[in-house]
């Protein structure tokens, strides 16, 4: 098993023999530095000598997970091998992933200090990675349950491109204390890595110095979870085939029905409940962070700036009890997670909150529009041949910097997108909605996994209105919707596109900064 | 014309000889996907099955050749002052407008159906996967000139993402 690769050496003196350092190049450890105050001298760090058990553990859980899945849905058919093949099979694998996971760890060093940030990975295929410290956008502590166990968390550094860079695993302390650092030198502002590193005694995901915003009760999200319309769906599906039994009089389909139908209502419900357990929505100096998690702790930092679209849904049971929930379209994040329970990055920007909490979710990463102001016009009573349930519910309207676009009819949504993140305008129409004289709406952003269009309106004037749309897209000025309303000093000097130098306004790296989300 | 998806605007239409490359284009892309469905269909479902495959593969085929004139007649592109507006569809119309500020490239590409006609098609980037900007069937000389001129837009009137 693993025990094998129980660490052997601490992290900082490493010898030197080792034949990556040698052959590589690479500023060796221990080398001392050439003045680089504050530190202790230049130095490689690897990742916390634990690692290599972690992920073998992990590993071993999944194995484990595989096999009990076997077990349970126990097909009389299939005969299993006997257990000692199996506890052999998984020992095995968690070995090779011990062995790999050493490798890994072994050749894994990463700086961090005040002239750079540089990762250095690979055995076979070494790869030394460096980022400009101004272009991290965000960066998030993510614990999976084994880390969490030993207090180590994995550092996910995002700089805009697909790719994530990862540091696992690190003492929990030193993750923040290096997330603190990097967000600050993000910032621009000169940061002395060891004072925060001092100053972050965190034993749990959050700091005395964060103002809360929004946070979310574990019955909250329960209740969410029982009366979303997903669940519902599971629900009509066993539903259904229940009666599909009844009805041919085969009732072994009931308990074919019954079984999967519980254990994924079980599944759905503790996947919501446990990753987002705890949702808290915070402020501090160096920007706005979602921390989130029951088994897995994720503090995933939230770059207002590259935030390009907002989808707010609410399922039908919700409007009875008044609860929405939040996702976003974030550049760089990929897809819309539906999964809530991956830990890590997540689009959901609130799992499930009252309206007022919606508001103060949407003025932390908006200040500057309120989505509620924005003056809206319904779709005309022909609209109802092309959307007859959602007729009377369709809106959309758009001041001078925010579009809202309401739609649908189980399943309500909003969809705010500023003008400012719009990529271009378009009008839509099929060959139905040329007989009703009707067009849709869309607009492009960038990302584009939410969708967001207004359908169902009156394709006369719709041309002139596109026109001025796209004046207001092109002849927006004055700050950004994410710069914050009141800046508490006048030497407010966060990088405004308008003004910046020419590489703010380069169209794909112009949201680089998250200095506005202070 | 009161069309929506044609305001006023200084609209231009692509040359006639596309027709021709899109109708060519057309039967080499659908020849091919037919014989593929016809194909599959006939060593899994039956010949019989396959030459009704066979027949829809000709008839959706025919009907790509003879719409593609009035295709290339209802696309259109005007260079507005500040951004681009493209007309395209018969059943599903569309009217794109892209910012000049928001475009990130321009692509100027030729196949070798293109080629054979001399014609070049411009495509558009901007942040967006969805804003599909493309211009097709342009003569090659006015897509180069087309794409210097865009980008030349762009860079006056570049937009903050």
């Amino acid at each position: 098993m693993t025990d094998d690769f129980v660490p052997r050496r601490a992290i900082e003196d490493d010898p030197v023999d080792a034949p990556d350092a040698a052959t590589t190049g690479v500023p060796t450890p221990g080398v001392p530095a050439t003045g680089v105050p504050g530190t202790a001298g230049k130095r490689t760090e690897r990742p916390h000598p634990l690692t290599p058990f972690i992920r073998g553990w992990v590993v071993l859980l999944a194995a484990i997970i595989a096999f009990g899945r076997e077990f349970v849905s126990f097909d009389p058919n299939r005969r299993l091998p006997p257990v000692p093949w199996i506890v052999l099979g998984v020992a095995g694998v968690a070995l090779i992933a011990a062995v790999a996971g050493y490798i890994t760890w072994r050749f894994t060093r990463f700086v961090i200090d005040s002239e750079e940030l540089r990762i250095e990975t690979g055995a076979l295929f070494r790869r030394s990675t460096r980022v400009a410290f101004d272009k991290v956008q965000s960066i998030d502590v993510v614990q999976p349950l084994a880390a969490r166990l030993f207090g180590l968390a994995e550092l996910q550094i995002d700089v805009g491109s697909h790719e994530r860079f990862k540091v696992r695993y690190l003492s929990l302390a030193r993750a923040y204390a290096l997330r603190d650092y990097l967000l600050a030198r993000a910032r621009g502002s000169q940061a002395e890595l060891a004072e925060t590193a001092r100053s972050t005694s965190v034993l749990t995901d959050l700091n005395e110095a964060d103002e809360v915003l929004i946070k979310v009760p574990p019955q909250t999200l329960l209740l969410a979870a029982v009366t979303s319309h997903e669940f519902w769906g599971i629900v009509l599906g066993g539903v259904a085939l229940a009666v599909a039994g009844l009805a041919t009089g085969q009732w072994w389909l009931l308990l074919a029905a019954a079984v999967p139908t519980i254990s994924g209502l079980f599944g759905f419900v503790t996947r919501r409940v446990t990753g987002q357990f705890n949702y808290t929505l915070s402020r501090r100096a160096h920007g706005l962070r979602i921390s989130r998690g029951l088994t897995s702790l994720t503090s995933q930092s939230l770059p207002a700036r590259r935030i390009q679209a907002v989808q707010l849904s609410q399922s039908p049971v919700w409007r009875r009890l008044g609860l929405y929930r939040i996702d976003i379209e974030v550049i760089g994040w990929g897809a819309v997670t539906e999964d809530e329970d991956k830990s890590g990055v997540s689009s959901i920007l609130l799992p499930a909150g009252t309206m007022e909490q919606v508001q103060v979710a949407l003025a932390a990463i908006w200040p500057r529009v309120d989505f509620t102001t924005v003056p809206l016009e319904g779709a005309p009573k022909r609209a109802r041949w092309l959307h007859p349930f959602s007729q009377p519910f369709l809106r959309w309207g758009h001041d001078d910097q925010l579009v809202v676009s309401r739609h649908g009819w189980l399943v309500r949504r909003w969809q705010l997108v500023p003008l400012a993140r719009v990529q271009s305008v378009r009008i839509e129409q099929g060959p139905v909605s040329r007989r009703l004289r009707l067009a849709d709406l869309a607009f492009d952003t960038a990302g584009g996994h939410i969708d967001v269009h207004a359908s169902g309106l009156d394709a006369g004037p719709l041309s002139a209105r596109q026109t001025e749309l796209l004046q207001l897209v092109r002849h927006h000025v004055g700050p950004d919707v994410s710069d914050p309303v009141v800046p508490d000093a006048p030497t407010e000097p966060p990088a405004d596109p308008q003004t910046e130098g020419p590489d703010a306004l380069r169209a794909d790296q112009a949201d680089e900064t998250i200095s506005s989300t202070e | 014309m009161t069309d929506p998806f044609t305001p006023d605007a200084d609209w231009q239409r692509l040359p006639q000889r596309y027709v021709s490359a899109r109708r060519l284009d057309a039967v080499v892309s659908n020849v091919v996907l037919t014989l593929v469905v016809v194909l599959i269909v006939g060593f899994t479902a039956g010949w019989s099955w396959a030459l009704w495959a066979g027949l829809a593969g000709v008839a959706w085929t025919v009907w790509r050749v003879l719409r593609a004139g009035r295709w290339v007649r209802a696309f259109g592109y005007a260079e507005r002052d500040e951004d681009l507006l493209i007309t395209s569809g018969l059943w599903n119309k569309r009217l794109t407008a892209i910012p000049y500020g928001r475009m990130l490239s321009v692509n100027v590409e030729s196949g070798p159906i293109d080629r054979a006609w001399g014609l070049a098609q411009v495509q558009l980037v901007t942040a967006s996967m969805q804003s599909a900007g493309n211009i097709p069937g342009l003569a090659q000389a006015d897509a180069a000139q087309l794409r210097d001129r865009l980008i030349a837009a762009g860079e006056a009137q570049a937009l903050p993402l």
